[in-house]
């Protein structure tokens, strides 16, 4: 690992904001779909682009008769912090997801539903996030990963401007439904100062 | 005097941002929750060919009619109950008004592709009583993504397909076949598989040129594709041997097909010159078992068959047992 990117309290501090956006993003999923989602702690760690491939790599693994990544990944900036948010589906059931987001399940009707997820849960989360560091993050079209992106392929080839990044996984599953979901906010150390002066900021 | 330059550079800074909302080249919408339209940029009037006078606090769905309601009052929803935008783009739906395209020279598509995003506009009570609807025209991506996606498709068939026969190439054959051989060993439904080639075709060769052996390959090739039926697959296996796998077919209709191809190659002359070549064929055939192990011992026991026609006096088939 290269270098350390927050110290300790602010490490701590983070938690706690991932936290209640945690909570703020579960809270609205659970009044759109009437549902209730089971919280658990989220992660907060520092990953080499290495790292994260075998992150990602896990999480798929867990999703059975998937060849690829199913997720969408969606890009944020605002106030000297920049970063993706990724939203990785594993172990979920389609029809679940569907039947609650009142879709038919067809594969066309897949994309929407993952989109339309990413659009609640994504937004919520960093929208909590923004307004707990008292900024506001402008965010970018999520785009589907897999038909157009293979992450792990993307991290291998690409030359990448970075070597340690902060990233946030938050787990999300639906209780009584076999909807499993974790949010990945990837901030490389390159645009995590804005970061560091709000955490700073909080704790001074 | 000061509160006077405050009014007026208030004034202007107003003045300036609704010429910036009026002449960006995205498309601006303020809806109420009824979807009653508040404002209606030049963008949306200029591609739309509708003044505001036409829209403004009317229903979005009934100047629109055909706009897909269900589907954007679901993506818009979230951002009032919820103040979290919603994103559109135009791989879901390829727009969301459906405005002609307009450079009658560099366009290239019917029609505008759209990506929309809804964002929640908060009031002074912290609620959401309208929202703004934000439409990006992306026709260009579209149409280069789109244009590689075709690209793909047709490097994807020109690296599966020979040239000469139009038939499916070694590789890619013998991947189906094996493909065939593991749903067999899943499902056991029957399939069959014949291995053919043409008879002395060195002779043809010797004889009347290879110009002449490549339109011989190209009317039995020929031959093939009009028996095969859509879910049989045709191969060049090496220079003049063919292979055929027909799925859901047991050896008696695959005997009767390999007879029927046999017969076609038979009655068909090769025009060369003033002259005409004939050529036959000999076939042989292959059921699957559950006592093949593997794709290249039922590719073995089908080339066995075609062996024992050789033998046999050559322009027939024979299926193995």
């Amino acid at each position: 690992m290269t270098a350390l990117l927050l110290n300790e309290d602010q490490r701590d501090c983070l938690q706690e904001i991932a936290n209640v956006a945690m909570g703020q993003s579960a809270d609205r999923l659970a009044r759109l779909l009437d549902v209730f989602v089971v919280l658990s702690i989220p992660n907060v760690s520092i990953l080499n682009p290495n790292d994260i491939v075998m992150t990602l790599q896990s999480l798929q693994s867990l999703d059975e008769g998937q060849d690829k990544l199913t997720g969408v990944c969606q890009g944020f900036i605002g106030d000297g912090i920049a970063g993706e948010a990724l939203l990785i589906f594993n172990g979920t059931d389609y029809r679940d997801l569907a039947q609650l987001l009142k879709y038919d399940d067809t594969k066309e009707n897949r994309s929407e539903i993952l989109m339309d997820t990413t659009n609640v849960l994504g937004g919520a989360c960093l929208h909590s996030l923004a307004q707990q560091l008292d900024t506001h993050f402008s965010l970018g079209p999520p785009t589907l990963l897999g038909e157009h992106y293979d992450i792990p392929e993307l991290l291998k080839k690409r030359e990448i401007s970075w070597n340690s990044a902060l990233v946030v996984e938050i787990n999300y599953t639906i209780e009584d439904h076999r909807v499993n979901c974790d949010l990945l906010l990837v901030i490389s150390e390159n645009c995590i100062n804005g970061l560091v002066q709000k955490l700073n900021y909080l704790l001074d | 005097m000061s509160q006077d330059s405050d009014l007026t550079h208030f004034l202007k800074d107003v003045h300036w941002l609704m010429d910036i909302l009026q002449n960006i080249d995205v498309g601006l919408v303020v809806l109420d929750h009824n979807y009653q339209v508040s404002l209606w940029n030049q963008f949306m009037q200029n591609h739309s060919g509708k003044a505001p006078e036409r829209v403004l606090n009317q229903s979005l769905f009934e100047v629109f009619p055909d706009l897909a309601e269900d589907w954007f009052r679901r993506k818009a929803e979230p951002a009032f109950i919820l103040k979290s935008a919603a994103f559109t783009t135009w791989e879901q739906r390829p727009y969301l008004f459906h405005f002609p395209h307009y450079r009658p020279i560099t366009g290239t598509a019917r029609f505008m592709y759209q990506n929309t995003t809804i964002i929640p506009l908060i009031d002074t009570k912290n609620e959401v009583s309208h929202i703004c609807l934000i439409v990006y025209d992306v026709t260009d991506t579209a149409m280069n993504k789109l244009a590689q996606i075709e690209a793909n498709d047709r490097l994807k068939s020109l690296s599966r397909v020979d040239h000469l026969t139009q038939l499916y190439n070694r590789g890619h054959w013998e991947h189906c076949l094996d493909q065939e051989f593991k749903r067999f060993a899943r499902y056991q439904t029957p399939c069959s598989l014949i291995m053919f080639d043409i008879d002395h075709f060195k002779a043809v060769n010797d004889t009347h040129g290879h110009p002449a052996g490549d339109e011989v390959i190209r009317m039995v090739s020929q031959s093939l594709r009009q028996q095969l039926r859509d879910t049989d697959i045709g191969g060049r296996y090496g220079g003049e041997e063919f292979g055929v796998i027909l799925t859901n077919t047991d050896s008696s209709g695959a005997l009767e097909f390999a007879e029927r191809l046999r017969q076609q190659v038979e009655a068909t002359e090769v025009p060369n010159g003033s002259e005409s070549i004939k050529v036959t064929i000999s076939l042989g055939v292959c059921e699957l078992s559950a006592l093949i192990t593997n794709y290249h011992e039922w590719l073995a026991a089908a080339d066995t068959a075609l062996y024992h026609c050789k033998e046999n006096g050559r322009n027939q088939s024979f299926a193995c047992t």
